[in-house]
């Protein structure tokens, strides 16, 4: 069976939570419905994990637009389950090098956390928006 | 997200409840800002429900500053959600962990 959920927020931070407890619904709806490989805690756990860093980072870089919004679609296929941040910032590079904690860094996990926990990440460009797309599989291949 | 302190002994136990995110994590911050945490410190997360990198980032302030200061600081009753995000950024590294507040003051 085939979902589709998609949310607009505005880019304010009180709405992280928000972003987060419908990602971490979606995803256990979808554990328990499609069954996955592994810990259906630890899946919702990282799906919501992952969406909470994205929508923050899309807040946090949104240089204060007053009618700044971040959308979230959400979507199952074969692939597993996929969340796609959209927002309307400047550019951005997705890929990042790991935070070193030698340094006790406070900032730069988010996007590092997301890589370690999704399965499928990528990154475009279009209507003037950052599109970051995530997808947690259901069944992905052993390492 | 609530937040208290007490004593016990020679640490000061400061407890954290509920969600700590990007959203939380200001609130946090006055609280640490306002209030004396000279000295040694347990932080209690056992109530925590959420933690994300933004919360992660005000506790690895704490553990920069204690270090600076030389003074001792302990983490308490990690949950597994709480557990995954000191382990995938190794975060784990920068403090002493222990499974009970009483096992950290011993």
């Amino acid at each position: 069976m085939k979902h589709a959920i998609s949310i607009t927020l505005n880019a304010d931070i009180v709405y992280t939570r928000i972003a987060s407890q419908v990602a971490g619904a979606a995803a256990e709806v979808y554990a328990n419905e499609v069954g996955i490989t592994g810990n259906i805690a630890e899946f919702c756990h990282a799906f919501e994990l992952s969406v909470s860093e994205s929508f923050t980072n899309s807040v946090r870089h949104a240089n204060h637009q007053a009618d700044g919004d971040v959308t979230i679609n959400f979507f199952t296929d074969a692939k597993g389950l996929t969340a796609v941040v959209s927002d309307t910032n400047p550019e951005f590079n997705p890929v990042t090098p790991p935070p070193d904690v030698t340094l006790y860094p406070e900032g730069g996990y988010g996007l590092f956390i997301i890589h370690k926990l999704m399965d499928a990440i990528s990154y475009s460009r279009k209507n003037d928006r950052n599109i970051l797309t995530m997808t947690k599989s259901a069944h992905p291949p052993a390492i | 997200m609530k937040i208290s302190s007490k004593k016990l002994g020679d640490y000061t136990i400061l407890s954290l409840s509920g969600i700590l995110n990007a959203s939380s994590a200001p609130q946090l911050k006055s609280y640490l800002e306002e209030t004396d945490f000279s000295g040694s410190l347990i932080i209690d997360l056992e109530l925590v429900d959420f933690l994300d990198s933004s919360g992660l980032g005000i506790l690895v302030g704490i553990a920069r500053r204690k270090k600076a200061a030389n003074e001792i600081l302990k983490l308490a009753n990690l949950n597994d959600r709480v557990k995954k995000v000191f382990e995938i950024t190794q975060a784990y590294t920068l403090f002493d962990i222990y499974d009970e507040v009483n096992a950290a003051a011993e």
